[in-house]
């Protein structure tokens, strides 16, 4: 399954491209660093299967 | 409990309930209380690096004011309590830990807790270190220096309310405040050795604090005894619609009870997620606690693990979205310990973060069930004691993991649904201190209190000055 592995360096410097996030060379590598590590933490979320009706917690009362 | 010791009011070991009984009952002036704080600051300050502000005139004035009969003395009468730099202090830039905010405006009042504190009695001194816009839990900082441990120097008071721990440890002030996003009180007061309490989410008024994450921000006190974080606490509640969150409940004073002993109070342990992943002592402080409590029984709290990665995710999502502008203008300007982490949160999905936060109501549900058949859970507070300053990488159960993200394992599942906490501290003789967290159910920090006044009363928790 390597094929599935992210390639973080190219998704970080697209998606910085994209919101307009400029991301110098010198922090580029911790950046990339810090992405993979939250997919690593990010994981037994991910892996929670959650009922459709179950909506986010939070309410706005106009 | 026998708090009413009537220790010298003018000494670093003095509490806040001892310095506010000795002014009310004029056998000590403000003044000489704010003296002798002020001179404890600069004496310790070299080696613990707590404050970035002292408000040495307006401290004076406001203490010659209580002399003089002009304030009504409250139940902190006279009590010199510093803030976390990231409450608004009226005529200074509200750093938040941060270089940048310094170029921006003045604050134009107190924040509300400081409004609420001074109301009651007590006396600003100054504003604390702090991480970087409090993302952190090293207490480590780029621009003002690390602020560092009183119990040993060499070592971080964790974070981010880093000053916050490192002044009262060192007996510069009997109270500070600091904020929780993630355990940014249960941290410090672990890694330092002190009484601290996160709130219920909602509970105290964030109004005139500068934000990190809305989702999980807490203010609170950090203090050297339970009767103090009590009598902090008691004159911080009440609704404020200056901040949305801040519940409508009102007020439920806790040091009435303070003294109630555990009687009646069901108490168990956390098992699972919080019985692995750390470092014997930490779960030995648990065990101590829990002989001392009389409490045998384990509880689970479902998918904690979950929880955290959850909390992890909101975190670095909120965080980063609100200082995106900053991230594109400034970089160079961010403490190169948050930058990249603020920049990597700016660019993670956001179908992450609603996942989060649906996964935050169903966790919720099923922790509250919990409290059917207890009242409090027994935590750890941190994996381990105070890391070395500057160090990167630590082993916890075997497992070697960077000291920024893991410090606060144990406490980001807690306060990722809100839940009230006292930390119990434990001083280890030969060792560095470590806590406990008391967790109790939504709006019972009344109970998380009387569980810590009774491990104090019975000598197991204790926060002398270092």
């Amino acid at each position: 399954m390597a094929d599935d592995k992210p390639d973080v360096a190219r998704l970080v410097d697209e998606a910085a491209k994209a919101i307009g996030l400029p991301i110098a060379p010198e922090y580029r590598a911790n950046v990339i660093l810090n992405y993979e590590r939250s997919l690593m933490i990010a994981r037994p979320l991910l892996e929670v299967e959650l009922d459709d009706e179950l909506t986010p917690g939070p309410v706005f009362r106009p | 409990m026998s708090t009413h010791r009537t220790g010298d009011p003018l000494s670093k070991a003095a509490t806040a309930a001892e310095i506010a009984r000795a002014v009310s009952h004029d056998k000590v002036k403000a003044s000489a209380v704010i003296e002798a704080a002020l001179k404890r600051i600069a004496a310790a300050e070299p080696a613990v690096n707590a404050f970035t502000d002292i408000v040495a005139d307006r401290a004076r004035k406001r203490a010659a004011e209580v002399d003089a009969g002009k304030h009504h003395r409250g139940p902190l009468a006279g009590v010199p309590f510093a803030v976390k730099n990231l409450f608004d202090i009226e005529g200074l830039p509200t750093r938040a830990g941060s270089k940048i905010n310094v170029d921006g405006p003045k604050a134009a009042r107190d924040g509300a807790l400081i409004r609420r504190l001074e109301a009651a009695g007590a006396i600003l001194v100054g504003g604390l270190n702090m991480g970087e816009y409090a993302y952190d839990f090293t207490g480590e900082n780029a621009h003002y220096g690390p602020s560092r441990n009183p119990r040993d120097t060499t070592r971080m008071t964790g974070g981010s309310s880093g000053g916050s721990g490192a002044a009262v440890a060192a007996g510069e002030v009997p109270l500070a405040l600091g904020s929780d996003t993630n355990g940014s009180i249960r941290v410090p007061s672990s890694l330092c050795g002190l009484f601290g309490l996160k709130p219920t989410y909602g509970r105290l008024s964030r109004a005139g604090s500068f934000p990190f994450v809305d989702a999980f921000d807490h203010l609170g006190p950090i203090a050297r005894s339970t009767e103090d974080l009590a009598l902090a606490f008691d004159a911080m509640q009440g609704a404020d619609p200056d901040d949305p969150v801040c519940t409508h409940l009102p007020p439920e004073p806790t040091l009435p009870h303070l003294g109630e002993g555990i009687g009646g109070l069901r108490i168990a342990i956390a098992g699972d997620y919080f019985a692995r992943g750390g470092e014997p002592e930490a779960f030995e402080a648990v065990a101590t606690v829990a002989k001392a409590l009389d409490a045998a029984k384990t509880v689970v709290l479902p998918q904690a693990a979950a929880a955290r990665a959850a909390a992890y995710i909101i975190t670095a999502i909120e965080g980063a979205q609100l200082h995106l502008p900053r991230l594109r203008t400034r970089p160079q300007d961010f403490d190169p310990d948050t930058r990249e982490r603020f920049m990597a949160g700016a660019l993670l999905p956001g179908a992450w973060y609603v996942k989060a936060q649906r996964f935050r109501r169903h966790y919720r549900a099923n922790v509250l069930k919990i409290f059917d058949e207890a009242d409090i859970v027994l935590a750890p507070a941190t994996p381990c004691t105070a890391p070395k300053l500057g160090q990167v990488m630590m082993k916890l159960g075997g497992v070697e993991l960077p000291v920024r993200a893991n410090l606060g394992l144990f406490t980001q599942p807690i306060s990722f649904i809100g839940l009230p906490v006292v930390v119990a501290p434990l001083q280890r003789p030969g060792g560095l201190p470590i806590g406990v967290q008391i967790i109790a159910k939504p709006y019972n920090e009344r109970a998380a209190l009387r569980v810590a006044a009774f491990l104090q009363a019975q000598g197991v928790a204790s926060a002398p000055p270092a």
